[in-house]
């Protein structure tokens, strides 16, 4: 006689009076029946509103400032990228060159690979910029000699504006003998990136550990329903219901509330931008520039909606693995 | 259906609940279990239900050795057993329809099947009309019979019934009973526990009876 699970579905599903249901059957009355459990779960949670609403909102918040972070950081990041295309190096010409001489120059520069543009500024224009743009015109009507030396304005190419790239054509460009100077804000680029990356490196500390809290939340929510349940869950076994069957409910639960924590967490970064976009425009308006702040995109949205559904999820399914087996019918 | 070989059960207390316990309840046969409170009553019915796992001796169900069965597997053959209880346990948060279908929708039949089927095991335990009710708005009666209808909904080959008249009067009692005696008519073994003599008397079925964990006597139950 064997006590295999196989010989005693076999044996007891060989029972003339019971009717097994067909495969095909199974497979609809399964779908069926987690369509109905994820419609009727969601309904569940607002038998008790005000406990649903606020596990909700806590969820909301914890997911909304790592969202809120990604805004943040998506907006910086372009504000740096304009910055980094803005990246010029102005090489100041020695005064007794050429026409000639400095054409010749240009040439040179033009066959280096990491220089994308130059653009000529000659004497004579740095003067009349110069005049224009510091208002003693007049004063410097009265120079015998005109001070300013010639300018090459160099662009990099994109994957030499990084710092590190910026100081190897500086290294190069400091050895052409026609260059007296050499000038890039390298310092400040590498300060700002600096404190940009720190602040990254925090913001995901950060928002790992609230996503963590997310995990602990859910996770308790559906620890306490299920303590809560004992009763019903004690009958579910005694009726021969499988633990796969009786944690359903439950990660549907776990899923709903991960996604309804999204959802007002894309609120709340939406929330954040419309509120912070007079105050950007501004700010950029004193410096005589545009910039428009920019909200989660529509597929960031759906990430992030998606990722609360699955933490919730991850999150019951932890709670259940651990509580719904010690629980035995009496 | 069931056998028990040398079945004893002892409690991590050292309480042994069941000792040496030999018996075998055929196909179709409908027996009581009887003791006062403590004899092994309800030890003997958690082990066939798999509720509790012997310490030593055979348990065979419906040809298959359950002493060292795996726990996975302890759902699939509760499935084949009808459970009924002095306290009905039933879900209050449910419907009286939802509660009866409760096996189906664990075993995957459609809605529409389980609603006909449920509706079909409510007729026959005389509750038809009260689907849409909560167990709550029932009466002790009616809760039983609840609970009833969901044991038998699935046709099980066994109902196991731990002190179901406990918390009725004679006469529900006896009706309880007299429905218990229509599906064993219909080749459903039945073992019911209980410790009301009087009714066991009325009845006159096969009793099993246990003292200390003992079985004292298997057989008709002298006045």
């Amino acid at each position: 006689m064997s006590n295999s699970l196989g010989a005693s579905k076999r044996k007891l599903s060989g029972s003339p009076k019971i009717n097994k249901v067909s495969f095909f059957g199974r497979v609809k009355a399964t779908i069926s029946q987690h369509i109905h459990q994820l419609v009727h779960n969601f309904m569940e949670l607002w038998n008790t509103p005000f406990a649903t609403l606020m596990t909700i909102l806590v969820l909301g918040l914890a997911l909304s400032l790592p969202t809120v972070f990604h805004v943040v950081y998506k907006n910086v990041d372009r504000v740096g990228g304009q910055w980094e295309t803005a990246s010029e190096i102005s090489l100041f010409l020695k005064k007794d060159l050429s026409e000639e001489q400095i054409q010749v120059l240009i040439n040179k520069l033009g066959l280096y690979e990491n220089i994308e543009t130059v653009t000529y500024v000659s004497r004579h224009q740095a003067l009349q910029e110069f005049k224009e743009m510091s208002g003693f015109s007049k004063a410097l009507n009265y120079l015998d000699e005109n001070p300013l030396p010639a300018v090459l304005i160099v662009v990099p190419v994109e994957s030499a504006m990084n710092p590190a790239g910026s100081k190897l054509l500086v290294a190069n460009l400091e050895r052409e003998q026609d260059i007296d100077l050499v000038r890039v804000d390298i310092d400040w680029i590498e300060k700002l990136q600096a404190i940009f990356y720190l602040v990254v490196d925090i913001v995901i500390a950060i928002a790992t550990l609230l996503l963590l809290s997310v995990l602990l939340i859910v996770s308790n929510t559906i620890r306490l329903n299920i303590l809560n349940q004992r009763a019903e869950i004690e009958v579910l076994k005694l009726v021969g219901a499988t633990n796969r069957f009786i944690q359903l409910p439950y990660l549907y639960i776990g899923a709903w509330y991960g996604f309804l924590g999204g959802v007002i967490a894309w609120l709340f970064s939406l929330i954040m931008v419309i509120w912070l976009e007079s105050g950007v425009e501004n700010l950029t308006g004193l410096y005589k520039a545009k910039f428009d702040i920019i909200s989660l995109t529509f597929n960031e949205s759906i990430m992030l909606l998606i990722i609360g559904a699955l933490l919730g999820l991850i999150a019951s399914f932890i709670s259940v693995k651990q509580y719904l087996v010690t629980i035995e019918p009496k | 259906m069931i056998l028990f070989e040398e079945v004893s059960k002892i409690y991590s207390d050292d309480h042994i609940a069941l000792n040496s316990v030999n018996f075998h309840l055929k196909q179709g046969e409908m027996a009581f279990l009887t003791g006062h409170s403590g004899s092994g009553k309800s030890t003997l019915l958690k082990l066939v239900s798999l509720m509790e796992r012997p310490t030593t001796g055979r348990i065979v169900l419906n040809g298959n050795d359950i002493s060292h069965i795996k726990g996975n597997d302890i759902p699939y053959l509760r499935r084949h057993i009808g459970m009924i209880f002095q306290d009905h346990r039933l879900l209050m948060n449910r419907t009286v329809l939802d509660n009866v279908g409760l096996p189906l929708l664990i075993e995957g039949y459609s809605r529409f099947e389980i609603k006909r089927r449920s509706l079909a095991a409510l007729e026959k335990v005389g509750l038809l009309g009260k689907e849409d009710a909560f167990p709550i708005n029932l009466s002790g009666g009616e809760q039983q019979r609840v609970g009833i209808a969901r044991a038998i909904i699935n046709q099980p080959p066994l109902l196991l019934a731990d002190e179901p008249t406990g918390n009725l009067d004679p006469k529900l009692s006896l009706e309880i009973l007299t429905l218990f005696e229509s599906l064993n008519k219909f080749g459903m073994s039945v073992l019911i526990a209980t410790h009301d003599l009087g009714l066991i008397a009325k009845m006159r079925y096969r009793t099993l009876t246990l003292r200390e964990g003992h079985m004292i006597n298997d057989g008709l139950l002298r006045d």
